[in-house]
């Protein structure tokens, strides 16, 4: 199956489980009197226990497994597909594995660690304090758990062990398979061969086997051994070569099938070993859409423990949206807790909304490509100015932002890999200055109150002169530095700078003066006192400051820009297509369309196509050149332009134009033939040459001779390939033409008369 | 060209012509008001422009410590003195003077562009210092032999070189013969050089080329080895055994040794002194190669012992930090609160609530560091004891390797005096068959003579050897002492790097609260 998804067991029983629609068995105690094969289950896409795991195994079998179809005793919730009492697998959270770390032998001159003064006594206290709250807690929890263990416990089923059910047992061995194990094929689960569902097996069977269990099951199948070969635990019925041995009889049972599935009716009652009958059930085959759609309709609602999963086929819905899980606070699914919404093919890259109900909180997760290079997006509304975080592929961006998180007042950025150092700058805003009506929100920006920048060391600068966090008091006219700190070092310099406007109220330029920078040096340098210095610092990071300023105004801006086009995009929501998706990329279609007409003479010069479609339809303009070649046109041509074709003109069109073929192939065959003598002479032309010159030769000729000997030979064997194909090929061409020509339309009359 | 300057007298490059360079150049505007206000000093400058200055001798100009670019062209200078000091020197234009020769360059070795454009320079040497060599302008000058270019081979970096307007530049195959020898260069005379010119060139100066690299990399490859050497020999030398891996000592010990090379003709000795060489190398090579394991071993030591200091002093320091950054922020919590306080007794006790703090501060820092220096102090005697313990025992063993070469020698000492006496009294008998030289036949006039003889040699070579024991007991020895005294040393300066760090900052923290309080009670 062109499927590479179907290889594997578990996105196979997927599929089983996604494509069929479940009907319950008429008689739940009573296995079905017949089976229907795997394919017209595939068809009609709805089935019991039995066909679900016949089709199933079937597929597994096809897929190299070791698998059987279990005909046996299962509980209510499986036979029913219940899952209201599972957890969604979907909520299931993986526990990270937590990796000890390596302890490290203490080194031979580690330093002895300080004395421990504290008294053991009152640690002991402490600990025995701490131990006995902890064990209240836990009493607790268990009691809580307890609790709710009894509410969701269900009612006990009265016919507990008596309900017929069918499951598919893959064995171990096959396709790495370590362990045997049970797969249910309603849910696509996988179970352990001791698992408390499984209440009994009467039989198996694949499509080489029947074998009936005769072991006893009433530790459900926890003691069951699945050893076929074994005669005494599984007994056979049809003998056989293998472990397992084959055939299979049981009168309304009938046998199963393989991917050519063998389907045994067989009510041959002469024992001994006979030969599986051949399948005549036809080859499993699913379409791509039905491969596409999965579910039948498109649409499958799964009903877990607290949580609802919908699936729909891609493009089903015009969002994008395939998959939607609702988990709900209650058992009885009234209140809901969070909703999680996966999308796919959307052009905005929209991959998972995860909406909180309870903190009212949005997530939004993008996959690589959006046209910002978001990542995620958390918020609780679309208005700006609230709380939000943003995170982008920082990859993806020239300034490197990995998150930007905002709140009413604030704005956090960090950032990655920046040429400059930078990693983190938080801005906090004012309130915004109440202005006249004239001016609109957006070109009245919130004072800046404060801008902090944070910088990673630059190796490439000494530590005193290396900036490791910028704050520019914007409305107190401050600015203060902190450098880095040296490598022995436990104090960092700081220095702070009292930034003035270039001139005061009365219009006088300031001068600088020594008050205006505090400074505290780890190592005091001469340079750094003087006034010059600190001038040219503080005038350096005005610029900086402005320049900062920008930046944080030109963050914001973006931020609202990104809310605008998130809102266009949901509004849109448009989808991709692949534009080898023919039948929904509506410029692919229109090409295969203009195509599509089938015309015999040069085609029309197709309107030129944009780059990626053009190869799709050159390949199918080849294709239809191909196939309706007009074989007499040129000798109809050559007829007086009349409306009638006489019966001898017609005899002497055909005639021609067989005689043609006849030339043509012969010329073929002539030319391939003159190709292969032609080869031939050379290279015994190069033969007679070396031998002639073989002891003068150098180690490079004789390697070029060689090289070319064997190039030579293979050319020679290729031709000589060819001209025995074209031989067995030309008798058979002529006669096809003819063939054609007896059954074209156009000679078709003048032909009958003629015979 | 001279006739320019004919009628303008040289100047002398004095203080004053410098300030009023550096004033003139220095920053305009507010900024050069506040340069003015404080005076520039030499050593900040780091650009200095002296051109048409009529400058005759370089001169002054090492207090410009940090300059990076220095401009004399249009000057009349003869000599490239002076610049010794500016190491940091990048940009040098020394173009329109008078210069002869290439000199005086030895110390620029920052030196990435450099013009010496219209002099009178007929060489192109004395550049071997300026590895990082970019551009070089070289035009008119009086530059006659082609083999000038091979010389700038040794500058990979070079890129740019201008050498118009020289009698080498009148030659038809100048170009494609600086294509050829310098194929890194991408300007040649202001003009790019095109990839189909030097491909030519190298095709037409193919063989001498060849010629040329091979050479040079034969002369690289000696130096190479040379080094390598150099290096081995080195690291012996660490273990204090250089030289032991062989028969230096053995042949050292013959080399000043008359008698005993005399006494080699006697028949017998020859074996015997092969004998005794091969045990006596062997046991050299015990020696050596104990040392080099014993040397292994003491590096293993201080390494660990290194690396467990380091890890000990930088947990110290980020206790330290983490101290200081929560510290910080209460400080300047306290100092706006402080600053806030309009009550009087309140701002007392907020302040004297803070100055507590600081002390706090001041105590922790210093307990820490305390702590540290104890346990610091406490490895670091381990682990001198166990150096010197180590060192001890491999002095032993080298002794004691050494008493069997004594007892070697002396072993061949008994066995040379029987043969020489058994000599001595064939020689008197007059029964010796062979002839020996007449310098070996004075020996053997008498006993005494022979025998001292013997002893001479004798002595000769016990003396060798107890140098060689000396020598390595003694570098051994002090260069344990130096390590441990190092160690002890720069522990003791990183603890009072240390408290002299934590004294300035808690001054400066106690002296922004007191300036609080002072403009406080001012205000």
């Amino acid at each position: 199956m062109p499927y590479p998804e179907l290889y594997n067991w578990d996105s196979c029983a997927q599929f089983v489980s996604d494509f069929l629609s479940m009907v319950p068995l008429p008689d739940p105690l009573k296995p079905p009197s017949h089976l229907y094969s795997p394919t017209t289950v595939l068809k009609y896409q709805e089935g019991n226990c039995f066909d679900f795991s016949t089709l199933l195994c079937s597929m597994l079998l096809g897929a190299g497994y070791d698998a059987y179809c279990v005909n046996g005793y299962g509980s209510q919730d499986m036979c029913q597909m219940d899952l209201t009492r599972d957890v969604c697998p979907l909520t299931v959270k993986h526990q990270e594995v937590v990796q000890e770390e390596e302890k490290v032998p203490p080194k031979k001159y580690a330093i002895k660690p300080p004395r421990d003064l504290t008294s053991r006594f009152q640690q002991e206290q402490e600990t025995k304090k701490q131990e006995e709250i902890k064990a209240e807690e836990e009493r607790r929890l268990r009691e809580e758990e307890e609790r709710l263990l009894d509410v969701e416990k269900a009612k006990t089923d009265p016919l507990h062990g008596l309900r017929v059910h069918s499951w598919v047992l893959v064995l171990s061995g096959k396709r790495e398979v370590p362990e045997s194990f049970f797969i249910d094929p309603f849910t696509a689960h996988s179970y352990s061969t001791q698992d408390d569902h499984f209440l009994g097996i009467e039989s198996l069977w694949n499509h080489k086997n029947y074998w009936v269990n005769m072991q006893d099951c009433w530790n459900c199948c926890k003691d069951l051994v699945f050893d076929l070969g074994d005669p005494v635990r599984w007994e056979y019925l049809l003998l056989g070569t293998e472990k397992s041995h084959l055939s299979l009889t049981e009168e309304e049972e009938d046998g199963l099938n393989d991917d050519d599935d063998v389907e045994n009716l067989g009510k041959e009652d002469e024992d001994k070993s006979f030969d599986m009958p051949p399948s005549w059930v036809e080859q499993i085959e699913i379409s791509p859409e039905a491969f596409e759609t999965r579910c039948p309709n498109g649409k499958k609602v799964i009903q877990y423990k607290r949580a609802k999963l919908e699936k729909w086929a891609p493009y089903l819905n015009s969002n994008g949206l395939v998959c939607r899980l609702t988990t709900y606070e209650d058992l009885e699914c009234t209140k809901t807790l969070e909703i999680k919404e996966w999308f796919q093919n959307r052009e905005d890259m929209l991959e998972l909304k995860h909406i909180d109900k309870s903190t009212g909180l949005n997530v939004d997760y993008f996959k690589p490509g959006h046209p910002q290079a978001l990542r995620v997006h958390s918020y609780k509304s679309m208005q700006p100015e609230t709380d939000r975080i943003m995170e982008f592929y920082d990859r993806a961006r020239v300034d490197g932002l990995v998150k930007r998180e905002e709140t009413s007042k604030t704005m956090t950025e960090y950032y990655r890999g920046r040429s400059d150092f930078l990693f983190y700058r938080h801005v906090s805003f004012g309130d915004r200055v109440k202005k006249l009506s004239l001016n609109s929100a957006e070109s009245n920006p919130r004072p800046i109150v404060k801008i902090t920048e944070r910088f990673a060391r630059n190796p490439e600068q000494p530590a005193d002169e290396d900036v490791a966090e910028r704050v520019f008091l914007i409305s107190e006219e401050r600015i203060q530095l902190r450098y880095h700190c040296r490598d022995d070092h436990i104090t960092a310099s700081k220095r702070e700078f009292l930034r003035r406007s270039e001139a005061d109220n009365k219009g006088n330029k300031i001068v600088m003066t020594p008050d205006m920078c505090i400074s505290f040096e780890v190592e005091p340098m001469e340079h750094t006192k003087k006034l010059l210095y600190q001038y040219e610092a503080m005038m350096k990071l005005k610029n900086e400051e402005k320049l900062s300023r920008h930046q944080a105004w030109e963050s914001e801006l973006e931020v609202l820009e990104i809310l605008k086009l998130r809102e266009e995009e949901e509004e849109e929501h448009r989808l991709t297509i692949s534009i080898y998706d023919t039948k929904r990329n509506e410029k692919s279609k229109e090409y295969r369309e203009a195509m599509g007409s089938p015309q015999a003479d040069p085609p029309p010069p197709p309107p030129p196509p944009p780059p990626p479609p053009r190869r799709v339809m050159h390949e199918e303009h080849l294709r239809q050149v191909e196939a309706p070649l007009d074989y007499l046109a040129p000798f109809l041509a050559q007829l007086p332009p009349s409306e009638k074709m006489t019966r001898w003109q017609a005899m002497r069109v055909k005639d021609e134009c067989l005689s043609d073929i006849k030339q043509r192939l012969i010329d073929k065959a002539n030319l391939i033939q003159a190709r292969f003598e032609k080869e031939t002479q050379e290279l015994q032309k190069k033969q007679q040459w070396y031998q002639e010159n073989q002891v003068t030769l150098t180690v490079e000729d004789e390697d070029l001779y060689l090289s070319y000997c064997s190039q030579a030979m293979f050319r020679i064997r290729i031709l000589e390939q060819r001209l025995n194909r074209h031989k067995e090929l030309a008798p058979l061409k002529y006669l096809a033409l003819e063939e054609k020509l007896y059954k074209d339309p156009r000679l078709v009359e003048f032909m009958k008369v003629f015979v | 060209m001279n006739w320019l300057y004919d009628s303008v007298e040289p100047r002398v490059m004095d203080e004053d012509l410098l300030k009023l360079a550096v004033g003139e150049q220095g920053p305009r505007d507010e900024a050069g008001q506040l340069a003015r206000q404080e005076g520039i000093l030499f050593k900040d400058v780091l650009s200095l422009r002296l051109d048409f200055q009529n400058i005759l001798r370089i001169d002054s100009l090492w207090q410009f410590e940090n300059l990076r670019k220095l401009q004399l062209d249009n000057n009349i200078i003869e000599k490239i003195e002076g610049l010794e000091r500016l190491v940091h020197l990048v940009w040098l234009d020394l173009s329109f003077n008078n210069i002869e020769a290439i000199e005086g360059l030895d110390t620029l070795v920052n030196l990435e562009d450099l013009s010496l454009f219209n002099n009178r320079i007929s060489k192109i040497d004395s550049l071997d210092a300026l590895v990082k060599l970019q551009v070089l302008s070289l035009g008119n000058n009086e530059i006659s032999h082609m083999m000038n270019i091979i010389y700038l081979r040794r500058f990979k970096d070079l890129r740019t070189l201008s050498l118009s307007g020289n009698p080498i530049a009148e030659e038809e195959d100048y170009k494609m013969f600086i294509c050829a020898y310098l194929p890194d260069l991408v300007y040649l005379d202001f003009r790019r050089i095109d990839d189909h010119m030097k491909e030519l060139a190298e095709i037409k100066h193919q063989y001498g080329i060849d010629e040329l690299k091979q050479r040079e990399n034969l002369s690289q490859a000696q130096l190479d080895d040379e080094r390598a050497q150099r290096e081995e020999l080195e690291e012996h030398k660490a273990a204090f055994v250089e030289r032991l891996n062989g028969s230096f000592l053995f042949d050292s010990m013959y080399a000043e040794d008359v008698e005993g090379n005399k006494l080699a003709h006697l028949p017998g000795v020859s074996e015997l002194l092969q004998a005794y060489k091969d045990k006596f190398v062997i046991i050299c090579l015990n020696i050596f190669e104990y040392g080099l394991k014993q040397q292994e071993m003491r590096k293993v030591e201080l390494d660990t012992f290194n690396e467990c200091v380091q890890e000990a002093i930088q947990e110290n320091r980020e206790q330290g930090k983490r101290r200081i950054a929560k510290f910080e922020e209460a400080h300047l919590l306290s100092l706006n609160a402080i600053r806030d306080e309009s009550e009087v007794t309140n701002l007392e006790m907020k302040v004297a609530e803070h100055s507590k703090d600081i002390t706090e501060l001041f105590d922790m820092l210093m307990t820490l560091e305390m702590q540290l220096v104890e346990q610091l102090e406490e490895t670091i005697n381990t682990f001198e004891r166990n150096i010197m313990d180590l060192v001890a025992l491999f002095i032993e063993n080298v002794q004691s390797l050494m008493a069997q070469c004594r007892d070697l020698e002396n072993h061949h000492h008994e066995k040379l005096l029987e043969i020489s006496i058994n000599t001595l009294e064939k020689i008197l008998k007059g029964e010796l068959d062979e002839d020996l030289p007449y310098d070996v036949r004075a020996l053997f006039v008498d006993k005494d003579t022979i025998v001292n003889a013997v002893g001479t040699s004798h002595d000769l070579h016990l003396l060798k050897i107890d140098n060689r024991e000396d020598e390595l007991v003694t570098r051994t020895n002090s260069w344990c002492s130096h390590l441990v005294d190092a160690i002890h040393k720069d522990e003791i300066m990183r603890n009072r790097r240390r408290v002299k760090e934590i004294h300035q900052y808690v001054d400066h923290v106690q002296n922004e609260l007191d300036n609080l309080e002072c403009s406080e009670i001012i205000d």
